[in-house]
């Protein structure tokens, strides 16, 4: 179907504000009177905290307030579980926890004054590695854990530091493994990735006269993070005001509240507006990484090649705290899709969250499922060779089908993952001669749900004529605003020009805010309604000022016009003159979306690389990336998300990493954790199998968390074909291949 | 950061003079590029910082007599650029243009680059191949010092603490000759080296013998390491795989690594054979051309 | 004796072809300075390190990090920031190719890669994909996955700016 203005290539809303710099980020927000505030972070990954003596930092010209837990209300804070110290009260869980708090008038004095801090420790046994944590003996982090408010009952353990279990669950594993003839298990583990945006965390508080708290955040949820700050500093909700600020990149990092409460309480005491901007280093050691994770797999196959039992056991490191996890369940709930993209009758997935003196750990773009993917996607190329069956016709043996029931109890339907498969294969180079010896092929596949939550929106005629859109999703830079802008006018219709779009955090009560691929169908959906109702309602406004019936206005040409008479025919802005002042002209609405749609979206990739033996380094030649996909909305922003997407997960597959040994993170800074740049990308072709079929509007899908999710298993699975090494963690480093092929030397294998 | 003093002197003698004075409390500043990162982090604490910015006169490129002038502060870019110096020395720009980045070559210095000694850089690297010389004034006179007995450790060298680097001279190749830098980068394309080698041989043209060499190994030591032993079994021979295994031991006995985000120490270590051998090649091709 | 007033500066600077008198803190940073100074907010703070290039400003017409150059460098030299790419409110070539091709998402690494790019193509108008890339090789992008920004830059390219 041909679309106006949907499907075209537009440039972002946001467009000029951004390459002339005049988009206003958190730290671009400058009051009259602004101070700083930095912060005093634990050298320590477990210690009780003995004392604190903040007179010498006090005392500092320019200084004008130093502040510890004990000149804080005691309150604990989270997205879900509050279970983190706004400062650390008794004692401190991890390298980086903040125990005192500066502010200064400019960030030099701030930080001059953090030296003369004196904190006296006394330390206590740690544990750095979540399944040490989940043993009998080790020490216990969080004794309260089950008291803090919204733990999440349901999911309590016995397990020690054990702060969630969840377990999904298809038919009966049992009998799954009862109808096994073979059964194969691998164990796989991945590291800690930092999002990598390149805005840093930042967030600025002004208390007004009135005792309201004017908040600006790089926060994605804003709506939330009012929530959130309100019981983090022991306010009433409406004493917040959140302000909207454009965010720099979150890929799941910007939900928190990070260093607000810390601004909120200097700005009361100072009488101030203060701001606090996480340096890079903070970010690195503090910022709230993906989920290491140990997979433990167990799969049950018939001799004929059918999967038919699939045991996965996920062990998620939380690090120090749990409230950066935004879902009830405080898990990762990507652990669901472990089972890959196949139908297996009885699975059994269980997921263990558990606490460790390591950095708190979070969201990051498809969170739990590259890690998942990279074990079933390896594990199944292992089964496959040791059956001696092609891996890829291994994987089409077990696809999923429509009607199938995933673990995350969806039944699908329209599931195109054959299609999507073939494609990827089709448009690579699988099968043909390889040009060199050591180059490699291979593929992987994965799925994505369609995000659900709550959306609200405002859409009102203004009086110059135009319609805006009042969203309190704020801008993170995917295109979202100009989605909305592109739904509406195609639905009125109108010229795109005659739709604004703006954020207004600060209007609304509740909100799902940005984020798990869902705002295209959460939101879009509803705004398309009430651009449908807007419009109505605006015809029955110019047919009263026109002195005919409703049903005798359309909406033509951008009139309201009485139909068979063109001359009875008033422009928007004379509507809008008309019914000035009426209720009519602006609608109001929210909607929970409570389910993932049943439709996914499913992705596959291929990668050819090469190693070179020597040195173990890979070079990517190509990668294919396969998308079924509806109606592209936006194909500027639709591309932008495959690209970007992938070039991060090339990122997790090879090259990033959170190195922390003993709580303590090396990579402080990024000469040392690397960000892929310009030179590192591989010649890519992105295949889109498209059909029009989608639960967002005019038929669109999801794309923003998908092709992150299979490349560090395509990557895994082609140097085994290159050069017969499996690896079973992550990342795939020069060094750690050529350590492989050194040990299959040395083997004689 | 702390604050401090910042002085910026007209010209040379006054720098000279202020360093004398100052001493150790004072830290030269030219690009800036690594010092603030210093300043930033609080490594270092100066209680005032001499510019070198405002002088004009030891910043030029030049040749005489066949011999290369790097001014010390000319700027990374500038050597990378020159076509002086692509004429001259072309593996010297193919070095420096590998540094870092476009952002940082346009600050960082000739002069600074070698003051700061941080064994994980390039150009010292190569320079060292190419038998670079280093001028050092001070108020009392000046001196040159080979390259190879300039760093002493870890972002230490033997200027003294009212010296300066002036600028850095490398004499003409002999004909026959041939130089390459490698530079290894395994994760991205933009990184310190997990190890950088390079390589210069002069052929004895009518036999093909290697009649001199000089082989330096760079992020594997406290300093960029000449692997003499590794040059003299080089030397009066021709390149067979058996010479180069040889040659590629005797370099990696050399190298103290420290492990790293860039790779751990037994991996820089391997990895060192492996570019020896690739570097060696190199420069014996580009002799033979 | 090392006071408040000997630690400051008084630097003179043109930027975006306004001339400024100032007086800096010796230990201040070119990008604070241009940021909190003068209020000139487009140019940002990523890593503070000089790598992910989101600082990047123009001195005397070439690329630098003002994130690791101190303000008093800027004395008696010509800084162009990302406010100063457009004219007269008329946005540059790069500028538009960039909203064009899909060049940024969330907007952070943009003045840093704008003002990049305009470097480029006053150096060398018809840059091929490999000149690009070495050129651009020291801005980051999370967003991006950089293919679109050499589209935008590619886009840009082949006729003198709009200046």
């Amino acid at each position: 179907m041909t679309y106006t203005v949907v499907g075209k290539p537009l440039g972002q809303v946001e467009g000029p504000a951004k390459v002339t710099g005049a988009a206003t980020f958190t730290a671009d927000v400058i009051l009259p009177e602004m101070i700083w505030g930095k912060v005093l972070r634990s050298p320590l990954p477990h210690a009780r905290i003995v004392s604190i003596d903040t007179k010498a930092a006090e005392q500092m010209p320019g200084v004008l307030a130093v502040l510890t837990a004990r000149d804080l209300p005691d309150t604990l804070t989270g997205r879900v579980v509050y279970d983190t110290p706004v400062l650390a009260r008794d004692q401190v869980r991890f390298i980086g926890e903040k125990v005192a708090v500066v502010a200064a008038e400019d960030p030099d004095v701030a930080e001059d004054a953090l030296a003369l801090i004196e904190v006296e420790y006394q330390e206590l046994p740690a544990v750095f590695d979540a399944e040490e944590a989940m043993k009998p003996d080790a020490p216990l982090l969080h004794p309260d854990y089950r008291s803090y408010p919204h733990a999440p009952e349901k999911f309590f353990s016995e397990l020690p530091n054990v702060h969630s279990h969840v377990t999904w669950q298809v038919g009966d594993i049992e009998e799954g493994f009862a109808q096994a003839q073979q059964v194969f298990e691998y164990t796989f583990t991945t590291h800690s990735q930092h999002q990598g945006f390149i805005e840093p965390h930042a967030s600025v508080v002004s208390v007004d006269s009135e005792g309201r708290a004017h908040l600006w955040i790089s926060n994605k949820m804003p709506v939330r993070a009012q929530k959130l700050l309100a019981d983090a500093v022991e306010l009433p909700q409406e004493q917040v005001v959140v302000h909207p600020v454009c965010i720099g990149g979150d890929f799941g990092g910007k939900g928190s509240l990070m260093d607000a409460p810390l601004c909120y309480h200097l700005s009361k005491r100072t009488g101030r507006p203060v701001k606090m901007v996480m340096t890079y280093t903070e970010e690195l050691m503090a910022g709230n990484p993906r989920h290491p994770a140990t997979i433990s797999l167990r799969t049950g196959v018939t001799d004929q090649g059918k999967v038919v039992a699939f045991q996965a056991r996920v062990v998620f490191d939380s690090g120090a705290y749990a409230g950066f996890k935004p879902v009830p369940i405080v898990n990762i709930p990507g652990a669901n899709s472990a089972a890959g993209v196949y139908g297996t009758p009885h699975v059994k997935i269980d997921a263990y969250s558990v606490y460790t003196n390591c950095v708190p750990s979070g969201h990051v773009r498809a969170p739990g499922d590259p890690q998942v993917t990279f074990a079933v996607e390896s594990s199944m190329e292992l089964i496959a060779e040791a059956m001696g069956i092609d891996p890829l016709e291994f994987r089409k043996r077990n696809l999923v089908q429509d009607g199938d029931l995933l673990p995350d109890g969806h039944r699908l339907e329209h599931v195109r993952i054959r299609q999507t498969l073939e494609a990827a294969i089709e448009s690579s180079n699988w099968g043909k001669p390889k040009a060199h010896p050591h180059v490699g092929r291979g593929v992987a596949a994965s799925y994505r749900h369609i995000g659900a939550g709550e959306a609200n929106a405002e859409i009102r005629l203004e009086s110059d004529g135009t319609v805006k859109v009042i969203t309190p999703v704020p801008d993170t830079g995917t295109g979202a605003h100009t989605v909305l802008q592109q739904v509406v006018a195609e639905t009125w219709p109108l010229p795109v020009e005659q739709v604004q779009v703006e954020a207004r955090p600060e209007l609304f009560e509740t909100d799902s805010g940005a984020g798990a691929s869902r705002v295209t169908y959460v939101v879009g959906q509803l705004v398309k309604e009430m651009t449908e109702e807007l419009r109505a309602s605006v015809c029955r406004v110019a047919a009263t000022a026109l002195e005919c019936q409703a049903e005798e206005v359309v909406f033509e040409d951008g009139h309201c016009t009485v139909k068979g008479s063109s001359d009875r025919t008033l422009t928007l802005a004379q509507v809008a003159e008309a019914g000035s002042g009426k209720p009519e002209l602006s609608i109001r609405k929210t909607q929970v979306n409570r389910d993932n749609p049943q439709v996914t979206t499913f992705t596959a990739q291929v990668v050819e690389l090469e190693v070179d033996p020597e040195t173990g380094q890979i070079k990517i030649l190509e990668v294919v990336t396969s998308h079924d996909v509806g109606t592209i909305i936006n194909p500027i922003g639709h591309r932008g998300q495959i690209d970007g997407g992938l070039v991060q997960g090339i990122g997790f597959g090879m090259i990033e990493e959170v190195v922390m040994e003993e709580g303590q993170v090396s990579t402080l800074h990024l000469g040392d954790y690397k960000l892929p740049n310009i030179k590192d990308i591989p010649p890519l072709k992105t295949v889109l199998v498209q059909e029009e079929i989608g639960p967002a509007p005019f038929q669109s899908k999801a794309i923003g968390e998908s092709s992150i999710t299979p490349i560090a298993a395509a990557i895994a699975n082609a140097v085994y074909d290159a050069v017969g090494v499996r690896f079973y963690n992550l990342p795939i480093t020069a060094e750690k291949v050529y350590r492989a092929l050194r040990e299959r030397d040395s083997n004689g294998e | 950061m702390h604050n401090f003093e910042y002085r910026e002197p007209d010209t040379l003698e006054e720098v000279l003079a202020l360093l004398g004075e100052l001493g150790e409390e004072a830290k030269i500043v030219a690009g800036g590029t690594a010092l603030v990162i210093m300043l930033n982090q609080r490594l270092l604490v100066p209680s005032h910082l001499i510019s070198l910015r405002k002088l004009r006169d030891i910043d030029q490129i030049e040749s005489s007599d066949g011999t290369l002038q790097l001014g010390a502060l000319a700027t990374l870019r500038a050597v990378e650029t020159s076509p002086l110096v692509k004429e001259q020395s072309p593996v010297l720009a193919e070095t420096y243009a590998q540094v870092a980045t476009l952002r940082i070559r346009n600050m960082a210095t000739v002069g600074g680059s070698l003051a700061h000694a941080d064994p994980n850089q390039d150009p010292p690297v190569t320079l060292m191949a190419l038998d670079a010389r280093v001028g050092l004034a001070s108020a009392n006179g000046s001196r040159e010092v080979a390259l190879d007995e300039f760093f002493i450790d870890y972002y230490e060298t033997v200027v003294r603490p009212d010296e300066l680097v002036t600028r850095v001279m490398v004499p003409r190749a002999a004909p026959h000759t041939g130089s390459a830098y490698l530079k290894f980068l395994p994760r991205t394309s933009e990184d310190y080296a997990t190890v950088g080698v390079a390589a210069r041989v002069s052929l004895e043209p009518d036999s093909g013998v290697c009649q001199d060499c000089r082989l330096v190994l760079g992020g594997v030591g406290a300093t960029p390491l000449r692997a003499r032993d590794a040059e003299d079994l080089l030397k009066g021979q021709k390149s067979t795989p058996e010479l180069l295994e040889a040659v590629a031991a005797a370099a990696r006995q050399l190298t103290d690594p420290v492990g790293d985000s860039r790779g751990s120490a037994q991996y820089k270590r391997a990895m060192t054979g492996v570019f020896v051998g690739r570097a060696i090649d190199q420069a014996w091709e580009r002799a033979l051309a | 004796m090392a006071s408040e007033k000997t630690m400051t500066r008084t630097i003179r600077l043109r930027v975006n072809g306004k001339e400024h008198s100032l007086d800096v803190p010796s230990r201040r940073l070119l990008v604070d300075c241009l940021r909190y100074d003068l209020g000139l907010t487009g140019t940002k703070e990523g890593c503070s390190v000089g790598v992910c290039g989101a600082c990047t400003v123009l001195m005397d017409g070439q690329p630098i990090s003002s994130c690791l150059a101190l303000a008093v460098f800027a004395d008696g030299k010509e800084i162009v920031t990302v406010e100063g790419i457009a004219r007269e409110g008329k946005l540059d070539r790069v500028q538009q190719s960039f909203i064009d091709h899909g060049g940024f998402q969330c907007g952070s690494c943009t003045p840093g890669m704008v003002v990049t790019a305009r470097a480029l193509l006053d150096a060398n108008p018809n840059p091929s994909q490999d000149e690009i890339k070495e050129w651009m090789l020291g801005n980051l992008c999370r967003c991006t996955g950089y293919y679109q920004i050499i589209e935008s830059i590619q886009g840009a390219a082949g006729e003198a700016s709009d200046a």
